[in-house]
């Protein structure tokens, strides 16, 4: 009769030992940096800044005055999409210059493009209006219609109309508040002859992958 | 044990100034190719710590790259048992 033996110096799933490492590692990780991202992020902002140097191949000096005369706040973008996977971006003022989590931020010519999600305090992360998954109150201009901009990555949103509304590509987008900036431009429209729905892709009407400077709202 | 902090400097910096398009891969790469890399998940955290976490889905604290590199560490462990580099 032939029996096998398991070896005594071998388990039967040798990788237990292993997997218990890589979980402290991740529940270390997971407390760990919870609580250093503001570190992280001011000892990671040079590296952005001489990058931004080399890149753009000329000297920017800092902002001295950051206020305009409307009482916004003018950042240098340090980071933008593509680097960060998410649309995100992360601006060189924080709370020091007294930016607070929900700060709405724009171009210099008025399109807006998301509100600070992460306040640090010489650092702050904007979560643009097109970041997956987010969505945002806005109005489509050709009928006054209140509508959901769906984020989808990239500077593009997604929206769901009934297929009876009229839009064409090139129709304004604009934020819900009552100065009604532009939030996006409708490139495509799609509907299927079955569907109740007809689907629209809309575009941010700025490159979000060549972003140098924003403005904040305290 | 030299090639194996190279290659974690190397997608260090990576992460740090190229796209996530280029650094992404990288970091697969290095997951595949160094034996239990346990500096990725390290790595990916830093990913969500500096460019913050866009997932809704998951709970704040929850870092969805480092999430991801423990579970293909994990898978990766018998694999790489059976194959030869």
């Amino acid at each position: 009769m032939k029996v096998n033996y398991l070896p005594k110096n071998r388990l039967k799933f040798p990788y237990w030992k292993r997997i218990l490492v890589l979980l402290v590692i991740f529940f270390a990780g997971t407390i760990v940096f919870s609580f250093l991202g503001s570190t992280i992020v001011s000892l990671v902002s040079p590296v952005w800044e001489a990058e931004n140097v080399i890149v753009s191949g000329e000297n920017v000096t800092p902002v001295i005055d950051r206020r305009t005369k409307s009482g916004l706040i003018v950042a240098t973008v340090l980071t933008y999409p593509p680097q960060t996977p998410y649309d995100i971006i992360i601006i060189d003022i924080g709370s020091n210059d007294s930016v607070v989590i929900g700060g709405e931020v724009s171009m210099s010519e008025g399109p807006l493009l998301g509100l600070v999600s992460e306040v640090f305090s010489r650092r702050a992360k904007v979560k643009l209006f097109s970041a997956s998954g987010e969505e945002t109150s806005a109005i489509l201009e050709r009928n006054d219609m209140p509508i959901t901009l769906e984020g989808r990555g990239g500077g593009n949103f997604r929206i769901s109309l009934p297929r009876d509304m009229e839009i064409e590509k090139g129709d304004r987008i604009l934020s819900a508040d009552i100065s009604a900036r532009l939030m996006a431009i409708v490139e495509d429209v799609t509907v299927q002859p079955t569907d109740a729905f007809k689907e629209v892709l809309a575009k941010s009407p700025t490159n979000i992958f060549a972003l140098r400077f924003v403005f904040v709202a305290p | 044990m030299t090639r194996r902090v190279i290659g974690s400097i190397f997608v260090l910096l990576s992460i740090l100034v190229l796209p996530y398009w280029i650094y992404i891969p990288v970091l697969l790469f290095a997951i595949i190719f160094f034996p239990f890399f346990w500096e990725g998940i390290i790595l990916a955290f830093l990913i969500d710590v500096i460019y913050g976490s866009g997932v809704e889905a998951l709970p704040s604290f929850v870092s969805l790259f480092a999430l991801s590199a423990l579970i293909l560490i994990i898978i990766l462990l018998p694999i790489r048992e059976r194959l030869r580099f």
